[in-house]
């Protein structure tokens, strides 16, 4: 028989291994659930099917593509090779404006239009977020 | 033995994360702008903010010495902050500067280097912005490091303290 | 010239650190007293460090353009004030920063630890040396804050507007106290671990530096918590953005350190645990410099981008990494089992639930936070973590970390019944039904929020009562989870009670809803110095029949041409009333965001409390000496 010490470590070392495995799990599962994907114009028109998970879609800011009505703001982004419209309605950045870099996460309606719920920039003097870069260099 | 298996455990740990964060580090040099494209420089005819004539740009990168192409507006803000090192760059002889005058007003652009100074040799005027795409370029301000016809160096974004050291130290 | 001299002190501070680790070992196993020399030159390479420093802020205010840094930075048109807080504004002279800091506290440390065993002094100097050496190879070599430029540029090329601001100006020197403060503590651990002094006089003594850290830490995670709610515009103070959680990160590790110290001075048990993490909350810090520094992390303000310099920290980090795990492989000593036992009812298994939980919430961080690197590594799939994700798995864990929080205090060492049951019973009864009271006509999940509510409320009654009835045992403590029930609750009826307005108006035109309307007045322009400012005048009037007059401003800095949003904030007990505006490129709406957000000073308030219990337990701890 093991002794009350040796059973005490024994139920103290398993409920730590339950715990870790449970918050592991936990923790990838919402990994899963909640990480937003980040796709260029290009890779958006290659999409199979669309789906309604959270995206991010980086490129430039179209010249003259930039309507602002009192409800929306609508643009276009390109990636000089594929384009895709955007529709948002929110506060939009100080950095944003055409011929720069955007990222702009929201919900794809079709493969030609974004519905919007946040638009980020960058805030320092690089005038092109990395992930734009990259997507415009094609990587 | 448990003793030699619990630190092998976590030093090869350390050292797979280690690893990993090493090739991410590899993975961000994509974020600084150089590709090396040995490639040669696209053809154009543009017309120039001095003369009405439109030159060919086979006339001007003929000869034997290194070019920078710049690409610049008067509304690109970065443009400012480089413009700096295009007039500290014109002080060395060996490198001319040939500057396209990207989707600008030619008005604004007159006044932008009667402001800052004009350290352009030659400066082309790119109205609808069809040149700058041939270049292949991604916004404003992009610079082409050129020697014999060949784009050997390429500048995302505004030239830095870094990039004109580096630029003076090709052009040597 | 200031240049000049910054250099050759950063050089000549470097030899010192030779100088310092020679005189350290030769006194090693010498003598039984300390070196006088070894003071002296402690206090030499930081009276050299800081001329170097003085040296950069002097370029800096005599806008020495020659000087890269200065050049990269800074302006003529430039504030005086933003001149100096330019100098740490930047990646060279945040390291510079880094070292004072570093030189400084070892100084510090060597003098107030004269008590304390002549060997455990010395280690302790010899590893936070090593520290300083990778630091001043680092700066020398990468990132040299006084690289010369020539021919000398007429202008420089500005500091970044939003850097421009009060707040950001003291963040770093405060933060930075407390990431080195913490490199103090990981110095002494090892220190502690090689000599097997992992004591009770150990605790006592280095308990101090950890409360020390720990509250610049918080105060510094404050000021950029502060920056970020009225400086980016967005209305919010905390935006689990990759840079925001490497500052959590190390403060998580640094609290239960705290309390794991406590029970260490106490009872003599989890010595293992405190070494381990004070081991982390460095590590911690360190990854965190490395992660905001190299680039590698894809967030909404990283600092500089150069895999050079991260490679350096890098592979500095991992040696000091291997170098503790090393350590504490072979030195320390898990000794004294038996006296390990402690009844499962007892102070310690609440503080070591409580660590438990932590640990948790910072794994959560960690991973959500390195997830993404290792993603895109492994699969090149570019992917970003938002806040949801933390949302999830820590809002319901934080019910019973407060219920322990609550309970915890109450009970005493070793072994424990509850007195007051009924007391403690009743508490819990009136902050649920206070809490169902609040959350029932909202539209929102009323169990959870329900729960997490009265778990706040029951803490926050409780340490009020043991104020109100004074018998307080404990007075930082209580005032720290008080200050932290506050801290819950006012976020907690902040998230809930928030409105938001988002719409674009041109000038003339209003906004209608249900409880207020917003005009948009006029717009003005202003001329400063460094920038053109256009404010724009707008009237909200609440149904109530009172009207708000407020002027959100958008800048237009000249160097660098960059345009911020400058929100206007009316602050009252109850609410933050909070207006920004912004133009989109040439046209004549303006995107204009109202905010009105309930309880934002409490949540700056209570974390203030927080670190003032901190405060009291270094005071307290003086007098009784």
């Amino acid at each position: 028989m093991y002794g009350r010490k040796v059973k005490l470590r024994l139920v103290f070392i398993s409920l730590i291994l339950v715990t870790l495995i449970l918050s592991v799990y936990l923790i990838i599962k919402s990994l899963e659930e909640n990480v937003v994907y980040f796709q260029s114009p290009t890779e958006i028109k290659a999409l199979g099917e669309i789906n309604n998970k959270k995206i991010r879609v980086g490129g430039m800011v179209k010249k003259n593509s930039i309507l602002v009505e009192s409800k929306d703001i609508k643009f276009v982004i390109t990636d000089f090779k594929n384009e895709i419209i955007v529709i948002y309605s929110g506060a939009v950045p100080n950095l944003f404006s055409e011929g720069k870099g955007v990222v702009a996460e929201g919900f794809l309606n079709d493969r030609k239009l974004l519905l919007a719920t946040k638009i980020l920039a960058k805030h320092d003097e690089n005038y092109m977020p990395p992930e734009v870069k990259e997507a415009l260099e094609g990587k | 033995m448990n003793i030699k298996i619990l630190p092998t455990i976590l030093i090869l740990f350390f050292c797979l994360i280690f690893l990993i964060f090493y090739k991410g580090l590899k993975n961000s040099n994509i974020y600084t702008p150089q590709s090396y494209l040995e490639i040669d420089v696209p053809v154009f005819v543009l017309k120039s903010f001095k003369k009405e004539d439109e030159i060919n740009s086979k006339d001007i990168f003929k000869h034997d010495q290194f070019y920078l192409l710049n690409i610049w507006a008067s509304w690109c803000v970065p443009c400012r902050a480089e413009h700096e090192f295009l007039m500290m760059l014109n002080n060395n002889k060996k490198i001319k500067i040939i500057g396209l005058n990207y989707k600008d007003k030619f008005d604004n652009a007159k006044n932008f280097i009667e402001e800052m100074g004009n350290p352009y040799f030659i400066n082309l005027i790119d109205k609808n912005g069809t040149a700058a795409i041939d270049w292949g370029a991604y916004g404003v301000p992009e610079s082409f490091l050129i020697y014999q016809n060949k784009v050997i160096k390429k500048y995302l974004g505004p030239l830095n303290d870094k990039s004109y050291f580096e630029i003076e130290e090709i052009i040597k | 010239m200031a240049s000049l001299i910054g250099y050759y002190s950063l050089i000549t501070g470097l030899l010192c650190s030779f100088l310092i680790i020679f005189f350290s070992l030769n006194n090693f196993n010498r003598s039984d007293i300390l070196n006088k020399k070894i003071v002296y030159f402690t206090f030499l390479q930081f009276f050299l460090v800081v001329v170097s420093f003085f040296g950069l802020i002097l370029s800096f205010v005599f806008s020495d353009f020659t000087n890269s840094t200065v050049f990269n930075h800074s302006h003529t048109t430039k504030p005086l004030f933003y001149k100096i807080s330019g100098t740490w504004g930047n990646h060279e002279g945040s390291l510079l920063l880094w070292l004072l800091v570093l030189t400084l506290f070892i100084f510090l440390f060597l003098l107030e630890s004269k008590r304390q065993p002549i060997k455990y002094r010395l280690l302790t100097l010899l590893f936070q040396q090593i520290i300083i050496v990778g630091f001043f190879v680092f700066i020398i070599k990468t990132s040299n804050p006084f690289s010369y430029i020539f021919p000398a540029p007429k202008e420089g090329l500005g500091l970044n507007p939003i850097l421009q601001d009060p707040a950001l100006a003291i963040h770093p020197p405060i933060l930075y106290l407390g990431y080195v403060g913490s490199s103090i503590i990981f110095s002494s651990a090892l220190a502690a671990t090689t000599l097997n002094y992992v004591s009770k006089e150990w605790a006592k003594h280095v308990k101090q530096w950890v409360l020390v850290s720990w509250i610049f830490l918080t105060l510094g995670i404050l000021l950029g918590s502060i920056w970020a709610y009225y400086e980016l515009g967005w209305g919010g103070f905390w935006f689990w953005d990759p840079v925001e959680n490497v500052s959590l990160m190390p403060w998580l590790a640094l609290t239960t350190l705290l309390h794991c110290i406590l029970v260490l001075e106490k009872r003599l048990i989890l010595t293992s645990w405190a070494i381990i993490l004070s081991i982390a909350t460095f590590t911690l810090s360190m990854s965190g410099t490395f992660l905001v520094r190299s680039g590698i992390l894809n967030s909404v303000h990283t600092f500089a981008n150069d895999p050079e310099r991260g490679l350096f920290i890098l592979i500095f980090l991992f040696s000091l990494i291997f170098l503790s795990i090393f350590i504490f492989l072979f030195f320390h000593k898990n000794e004294n089992k038996s006296k390990n036992s402690f009844f499962w009812f007892s102070k310690e298994t609440a503080i070591l639930i409580n660590n438990w939980f932590m640990m948790y919430f910072l794994s959560v961080i960690l991973i959500g936070t390195i997830y993404p690197i290792f993603l895109e590594v492994l699969s090149s799939e570019k992917i970003s973590v938002g806040p949801p994700f933390y949302n999830k798995l820590i809002l319901p864990f934080l019910i019973p970390f407060l219920l322990a929080m609550a309970i915890g205090p109450k009970l005493n060492w070793i072994k424990s019944d509850l007195k007051n049951k009924a007391n403690l019973f009743l508490f819990l009864i009136i902050s649920l039904l206070l809490s169902i009271f609040i959350i029932r006509n909202l539209s929102i999940n009323f169990l959870v929020n329900t729960i997490l509510v009265t778990s706040a409320l029951y803490l926050f009654f409780l340490t009020l009562r043991d104020f109100l009835i004074m018998k307080i045992k404990n007075l930082s403590q209580n005032l720290s989870h008080f200050g932290f029930s506050l801290l819950i609750l006012s976020i907690l009826f902040n998230n809930i009670f928030s409105s938001e307005i988002i719409t674009n108006l041109k000038i003339g035109e209003s906004f209608q809803s249900k409880q207020f309307t917003i005009n948009f007045k006029s717009v003005d322009q202003k001329n400063e110095r460094n920038f053109k400012a256009i404010i724009g005048k707008f009237e909200i009037e609440n149904n109530d029949g009172t009207v708000e007059v407020l002027k959100p401003e958008l800048r237009i800095y000249n160097q660098p041409n960059i345009v911020t949003s400058e929100a206007d904030i009316k602050t009252n007990l109850i609410r933050d009333i909070f207006i920004t505006m912004n133009l989109v490129q040439n046209q004549e709406y303006f995107n204009i965001r109202y905010q009105i957000k309930p309880f934002m000073i409490w949540i700056w308030f209570s974390v203030l409390i927080i670190s003032f219990g901190g405060l009291i337990s270094i005071f307290k701890r003086k007098h009784e000496h």
